[in-house]
């Protein structure tokens, strides 16, 4: 059962992710979304403060409990008119805590083993950085992924980049989310799981001062929402959070980028645990986009 | 040894700032017509994210300093072609209300009793919050009021809001906090859920609230709505919605509908996409509206360092206070 939020308040209490379960790693069940943190940044950040943003998302998130506040209803999405049952919600969602800091090699190889032993158990991972180099370790724990990555700088030029920070060596992509989507499809190999790299980056500048790249021409909060319940449906391993300061100077009360972040992950849950959709499948052949 | 310190100015009028730079008077003192000032310095009954308890005197302040790079006295108002008119003609600022922190029941009758000797006078009351909750005690006064003035009369509701407000309870707040205003507005003798309107909301909202709101008549225009209607429309609709068979109309103004990529100082943010300019169009199709009271809250200055989320706000009370503000140039 969930760690109840009512009457508790927000702000009081043990802190987990929307309020979910807690668990070991060795006790993570096929099919569970595992919530790990990595409170870790490298001296190599703009700005000191990234190592804050699991707590910070985690915070945020507790608003998203629904499962676990028995004074509440079920979710509707407003603008979709959608109702959303989330009665299984706290079965298959649990909060691994963070990784242990130590040595930076220390924090890599713990990110890569815990990665690696999540995806090992048929769960997907959802890690909450922390620094953007930490998703390529994270990579580097999967490779058989495929990568689709929301905003950051791009790595690879086989990957798949949705609203990237132009660096100039990836060819400017088409700002229509329909074609990029059909686009999606015939990069998509059904035979590989996933890796999705999420950015603050990714959003418009002036929704968000809280990351440390940022940029303007950037995708509105429906947009996001769109691509993570488009990409939750498919066979993914795990999605990275990164690029959050929410201690960029002058700015530490301003807490948009973490609801932001918080706000369009909910659609990658929602949609990776079937909940308004058909339900995703492991299945190869069963895999698709819905849009 | 200490030397001692001499100063010299010249006599404080009216220390602080009013709204609008308006005259400093007690309740009885306003006339029919006049908008009567109520601050509501409380963030008690807000369940997380503290600060509205500025609220009021960041509104006075950024209203002023708005006020004083304006046109003034007997110009015209670029903005409406319309003849300025000084605050002290149509407004009386109250001073706040009695705010006894952590008792609610207390800081309700306080905020009530004002609220409705405006009311009860014929003036408009505007109450500056303070966290949503304390609409609820300014609308309760507000309908007292009314019931003395007018026994048989009925007002409509429209919020503007990121939130529907409709829970009947929140947890260790039970069942008067932030969430629950609109909730307890709806439970008042002279009112009825089927004229009550709800404008912006915005992401995820509780599915058994929406269905109780709806199921009784209310209307809810989300920000998508207003996105693909245009929010002349959307007011367009949610004034004939709250406005059937109702003689007055009550206005909730919740902050907390714009963007918070536009405005960050607010208790509970949401990424509506409603841009200042929709919001200030939404509240352009209330000018004419038969306004029996209305509440701005949720402005929390210290979650804004920026200090724009004040200025935002102050410009909406510009907006929905044009009809007393400015009078026509042929106009006496």
């Amino acid at each position: 059962m969930p760690l109840r939020s009512a009457p508790l308040p927000r702000m009081a209490g043990h802190l987990s992710f929307m309020r979910a379960q807690t668990k070991a790693i060795c006790d993570v069940r096929p099919d569970d979304l595992a919530v790990l943190g990595v409170p870790f940044e490298d001296t190599g950040a703009p700005h000191a403060g990234q190592s804050l943003a699991p707590r910070a998302l985690r915070e945020t998130s507790v608003y998203f409990g629904w499962h676990a506040n028995p004074q509440f209803s079920h979710p509707v999405d407003i603008d979709a008119r959608q109702d959303i049952s989330t009665d299984g919600l706290h079965e298959r969602l649990c909060d691994l805590g963070d990784i242990s800091l130590g040595s930076e090699d220390a924090v890599h190889a713990a990110l890569r083993a815990a990665a690696s032993q999540i995806n090992n158990t048929g769960a997907c991972a959802v890690i909450l950085g922390g620094s953007d180099h930490l998703s390529e370790t994270v990579q580097s724990a999967l490779p058989m992924c495929q990568t689709a990555q929301l905003g950051g700088k791009p790595r690879d030029a086989g990957d798949f980049h949705i609203a990237p920070l132009s660096d100039g060596t990836i060819p400017t992509q088409t700002s229509n989310t329909a074609m990029q989507l059909i686009e999606l499809t015939h990069w998509r190999d059904a035979s590989r799981p996933l890796f999705v790299r999420f950015d603050l980056s990714v959003f418009e500048t002036s929704l968000s001062a809280l990351c440390d790249q940022p940029r303007l021409g950037g995708c509105d909060l429906d947009t996001v929402s769109h691509w993570l319940s488009a990409l939750g449906q498919l066979d993914v391993s795990a999605i990275m959070l990164t690029g959050l300061n929410p201690n960029r100077p002058g700015m530490g009360v301003v807490k948009v980028g973490q609801r932001l972040m918080v706000t369009a992950l909910l659609a990658f849950i929602y949609a990776r645990l079937g909940f308004g959709i058909a339900p995703p499948t492991r299945q190869i052949s069963k895999e698709s986009v819905t849009t | 040894m200490t030397a001692a310190i001499s100063t010299s100015h010249p006599p404080l009028s009216q220390p602080g700032y009013r709204l609008f730079d308006g005259p400093l008077r007690c309740v009885g003192d306003v006339s029919v017509g006049q908008i009567g000032v109520v601050g509501m310095p409380s963030d008690w009954t807000h369940s997380s994210r503290l600060g509205t308890r500025f609220g009021p005197d960041a509104l006075r302040r950024a209203t002023t300093l708005l006020q004083s790079i304006r046109p003034q006295g007997a110009s015209v108002d670029p903005d409406t072609s319309r003849r300025t008119v000084p605050a002290i003609d149509w407004l009386v600022d109250c001073g706040d209300a009695e705010i006894t922190a952590q008792d609610v029941d207390a800081t309700t009758q306080a905020i009530a009793a004002m609220t409705e000797g405006l009311s009860a006078a014929g003036a408009i009351p505007l109450a500056l919050g303070g966290d949503h909750y304390n609409s609820f005690p300014a609308c309760l006064g507000y309908s007292r009021g009314l019931a003395k003035r007018a026994p048989n009369a009925r007002f409509g509701y429209i919020q503007i809001d990121g939130h529907l407000d409709f829970s009947d309870r929140l947890g260790a707040w039970g069942s008067l906090n932030h969430a629950t205003n609109a909730r307890r507005i709806s439970e008042l003798p002279n009112i009825d859920v089927s004229n009550m309107v709800w404008v912006g909301i915005a992401g995820w909202v509780d599915g058994g609230d929406l269905v109780l709101i709806e199921e009784q008549g209310g209307k809810v225009f989300s920000a998508s709505d207003v996105h693909k209607l245009g929010p002349v429309e959307v007011m367009r609709q949610a004034l004939a919605h709250a406005m059937q068979g109702c003689d007055e109309l009550y206005l909730s103004i919740d902050i907390d509908a714009m963007d918070a990529g536009y405005l960050p100082g607010t208790g509970s943010i949401v990424h509506s996409g409603i841009t200042p300019r929709q919001y200030y169009d939404l509240l352009d199709g209330l000018t004419d509206a038969p306004l029996g009271g209305l509440d701005i809250v949720e402005v929390s200055p210290p979650l804004d360092p920026s200090e724009r989320t004040e200025f935002l706000a102050a410009e909406m009370l510009f907006q929905i206070l044009r009809r007393f503000r400015t009078c026509s140039v042929t106009a006496q």
